[in-house]
């Protein structure tokens, strides 16, 4: 393919550079924010024209981190987010499981359908 | 809370119905086992004869009380006459709760669960319930005990994709535990630990589950005209499986559950079962109460509870408040295991659950209705071992009829020989009642359905459910032999000391290959064959009686993977069969479901799944800053952890995210600053291969 006098061909962009600026769009469009503005961070960090992805998201964090769009690690700039509301504690106590004789168990069984059975109601 | 001295008046009604069904269903086992005792040969040995009276006089009463049951129910539906219903509170109400102060936390515990459905289906309450009067007193809580690392990641982006969406930040909730102690009544128990006191009442749901706005409204209502519940119950009805056997199992629970859920309710009254989900509960009791005790010791009946429902029912009722069922209160579903393997996998664990109960039989305490759960559940699958050992000891005897000779003169000076005496219609009138006990309640399920609509429209006309009833019945005959062998093969395995584990349950229709129905019913396929052969060798008449049950066994694997086919469930649901109400007029509830499930997935730069929750978490600028932000509190470990953790990352950064095992990643995640670090040196990874793992270039192969 034959370019216009003034334009750059593929050939005057090195392999490095290309993978910079994949890096940097591809950051930017991981951010999914509203085109004119990714587009626009995208191009201040390739100002300095990097030459490796890893010059290049040098570049990318420190505009990010200007405007306030790095991702946040808890307790840094109060970007928290709460996912469960404020504590209001309690306390459970496992209840008392104690066992009975059988035999017990049986005789307090026929009471209490006897109770039942006959008793006062409410 | 409750008045020891006086009784309420439901106890009463409830003692005299319990004392009906003892004698209704004792003295026909009286009859019936006397009869089966006559009608042994009397050749084999005592032994095995008492023993076989005594199995099958259990089983007799087992099922006496689940014809008596359905009876029951029928009657109840058909009459339309129960003082007792607790419905009778919400009735001619609106659709609000008055009192601001009561709020209901409904929550769904979740452990490795399908993000994409659960969230459907949390997206389907909350709009039910945003459609009522009072959506400000319900707050949803998703409560996770997920160990996968990725589908954490997916839990927190999807509750936090669906705040956004919904703007129900503040009121739709996401919290992860970090160990899942005593697994589903724990995570529950924590929520009430740190947030119960902020809500009156609180709604478990299951993964699965779905209640509909209107429902949930009644069940505050109810709770709030009756502060002597403590836990109401809804019947939830099966819904959206296509596999058949699941949808036999929807038929089945459709058609006969509400005679069954009418007639629980008729003998139990305040006394019913909680069922660990599509219930609400009263909070404070529940804190004050229901927190339940690791049982003392080792093995398998030791540890934390397992069917720990069925527990803190009694501990509830204990604590003097009632537990009811509203059996005609409908918006409340859930959904079956799609395949039998499916199935046997979560019985394994109730099974366990189950037999743990026998230690908690005599608790201190316990009301005798509770114990008689316990006993029931015990049954549940103990009478599977029964029923084979009933069968086992019937082909010995058979088979010993032909190898022994029969004594005639079995006391010397006797002056006349015992001759055996065959009573063919005895037997056939036993069996005749045990076949009337088994089957005349699926067909008396029909009758409430007639009786509302003669053409039966939502089963798919009258002629159509009565061959489902029939395919219904021969299927579950089919099944049964099948799940008694596994059920007996759980309980022996129990009781032997084998624990199960927590695992996942399957809640999709992708059914069960060849490979594994052969894997799980290999050995039930051998016994089945093995005992036919050998029946058939020694007594070929006894061959064709016992034949119902070799038959299922031996043609076991081809059963569970022709049952659990979703192209066979469509092909019954064409033909009309199996068919349930919300299939033919779907309720608005689940026409929702369908649409959320079918909701796009949301937009991603990234060439990887959405269920690759860790790689996201490391590469995913927004999905990583998600996770990093909700890790609230997070404090440095120790050195040696320290150090671990960051030989994890250097491990990550030579070898790619694949080369990490499930706890390294979780190691990773649970801590903020290292996955910080791992996030921006991947992003500066330079080598193209390295980027390539973690999914920032195409793989060398595909871009040169």
């Amino acid at each position: 393919m034959n370019f216009p006098a003034g334009r750059s061909s593929r050939s005057d962009v090195t392999p490095a550079q290309r993978a910079a600026r994949d890096r940097v769009m591809l950051y930017i469009r991981g951010l999914d924010l509203p085109p004119a503005k990714g587009l626009r961070l995208a191009a201040e960090s390739m100002e300095a024209a990097p030459s490796s992805p890893e010059e290049a998201m040098d570049a990318l964090e420190k505009v990010l981190g200007e405007e306030g769009l790095l991702p946040g690690l808890p307790g840094e700039r109060g970007q928290n987010i709460r996912s469960f509301p404020p504590l209001n504690r309690s306390v459970m106590v496992a209840e008392e499981m104690d066992r009975i004789p059988w035999r017990t168990s049986f005789f307090r069984f026929l009471r209490r359908w006897r109770r039942e059975l006959f008793g006062r109601e409410k | 809370m409750a008045d020891k001295d006086r009784i309420p008046p439901w106890r009463h009604t409830g003692s005299r119905r319990r004392l009906l069904l003892l004698i209704i269903v004792l003295i026909p086992t009286v009859i019936s086992a006397n009869t089966m005792a006559r009608l042994l040969p009397d050749r084999g040995s005592i032994l095995l004869d008492t023993f076989l009276v005594a199995v099958f006089t259990t089983l007799f009463a087992w099922i006496s009380v689940g014809f008596w049951t359905s009876i029951a129910g029928l009657v109840i539906l058909l009459t339309k006459r129960d003082s007792f219903r607790v419905t009778r509170a919400c009735d001619g109400l609106d659709l609000s709760i008055a009192d601001p102060a009561a709020r209901t936390a409904i929550l769904i515990p979740i452990y490795n669960e399908d993000v994409k459905r659960v969230v459907a289906g949390l997206r389907t309450t909350f709009d039910s319930v945003r459609q009522t009067g009072s959506p400000d007193r319900f707050d949803f809580f998703l409560l996770s005990d997920t160990t996968d690392p990725d589908v954490w990641v997916e839990e927190e982006e999807a509750w936090y994709r669906f705040c956004k969406e919904e703007d129900a930040f503040g009121r739709v909730f996401y919290r992860k535990r970090t160990s899942n102690t005593k697994r589903k009544s724990g995570n529950v128990a924590d929520f009430c630990r740190r947030w119960g006191k902020s809500y009156r009442y609180m709604a478990v749901f299951d993964a699965d589950s779905i209640m509909s706005g209107e429902t949930l409204v009644r069940l505050v209502q109810i709770m709030e005209a009756r502060p002597d519940i403590g836990i109401l119950q809804t019947p939830p009805k099966a819904v959206n499986r296509e596999t058949l056997i699941a949808r036999v199992q929807q038929f089945a629970n459709h058609v006969y559950g509400p005679l069954l859920a009418a007639g629980l309710h008729f003998w139990q009254l305040g006394d019913a079962q909680y069922c660990g989900h599509n219930a609400i509960l009263r909070v404070e009791p529940f804190i004050k109460h229901c927190e339940l005790p690791r049982l003392p010791g080792k093995g398998p009946l030791s540890g934390d509870i397992l069917s720990h429902d069925y527990v803190e029912s009694a501990l509830m009722c204990r604590a003097g408040y009632g537990i009811w069922l509203t059996y005609d209160l409908r918006g409340s579903w859930e959904e079956t295991p799609p395949t039998l393997i499916d199935e046997l996998k979560r019985d394994r664990r109730w099974c366990q659950g189950n037999l743990q109960h026998t230690r908690l039989l005599f608790t201190r305490g316990f009301f005798p209705a509770h114990r008689a759960l316990f006993i029931n559940g015990i049954l549940s699958y103990g009478s599977a071992l029964l029923w084979l050992a009933f069968l086992t000891v019937n082909s010995v005897q058979a088979i010993s009829e032909v190898l022994f000779e029969p004594v005639y003169m079995p006391i010397l000076r006797k002056f006349l020989p015992e001759m055996p005496v065959w009573r063919p219609h005895w037997a056939v009138s036993l069996l005749g009642s045990t076949t009337l006990l088994l089957f005349l309640p699926k067909f008396l399920g029909a009758l409430p359905i007639l009786l509302a609509d003669f053409r039966a429209r939502l089963y798919g006309g009258k002629i159509r459910l009565f061959f489902s009833i029939l395919l219904e019945v021969a299927l579950s005959m089919i099944l049964t032999p099948i799940r008694m062998i596994f059920h007996s093969l759980f309980v022996i395995s129990t009781l032997l000391g084998k624990s199960v584990g927590w695992g996942t349950q399957s809640r999709d229709d992708r059914g069960t290959t060849w490979r594994e129905a052969f894997r799980a019913h290999w050995w039930g396929s051998l016994l089945g064959i093995c005992w036919a052969t050998v029946v058939y060798w020694i007594i070929p008449s006894f061959f064709w009686w016992i034949t119902p049950i070799t038959f299922s066994l031996g043609l076991s694997v081809p059963i569970s993977v022709f049952t659990g086919r979703a192209a066979v469930g469509r092909f019954f649901r064409k033909a009309g069969l199996f068919l349930i109400p919300e299939e033919v007029e779907r309720p608005p509830e689940l026409v929702v479901l369908d649409e959320n499930l079918s909701r796009p997935a949301p937009y991603t730069p990234f060439p990887f799944s959405r269920k690759q929750g860790f790689l996201r978490a490391v590469v995913d600028p927004l999905v990583h800053g998600l996770h990093t932000s909700l890790l609230l509190r997070f404090r440095r470990g120790a050195p040696s952890k320290e150090r671990s953790r960051e030989k994890i990352v250097e491990k990550a950064l030579a070898s790619g995210p694949d080369s990490l095992t499930r706890k390294e990643k979780t190691a990773l995640l649970r801590a903020p600053h290292h996955l910080r670090e791992l996030h921006r040196k991947v992003w500066r990874l330079g080598e193209d291969n390295s980027a390539a793992r973690w999914g920032l270039v195409p793989p060398e192969d595909e871009s040169s």
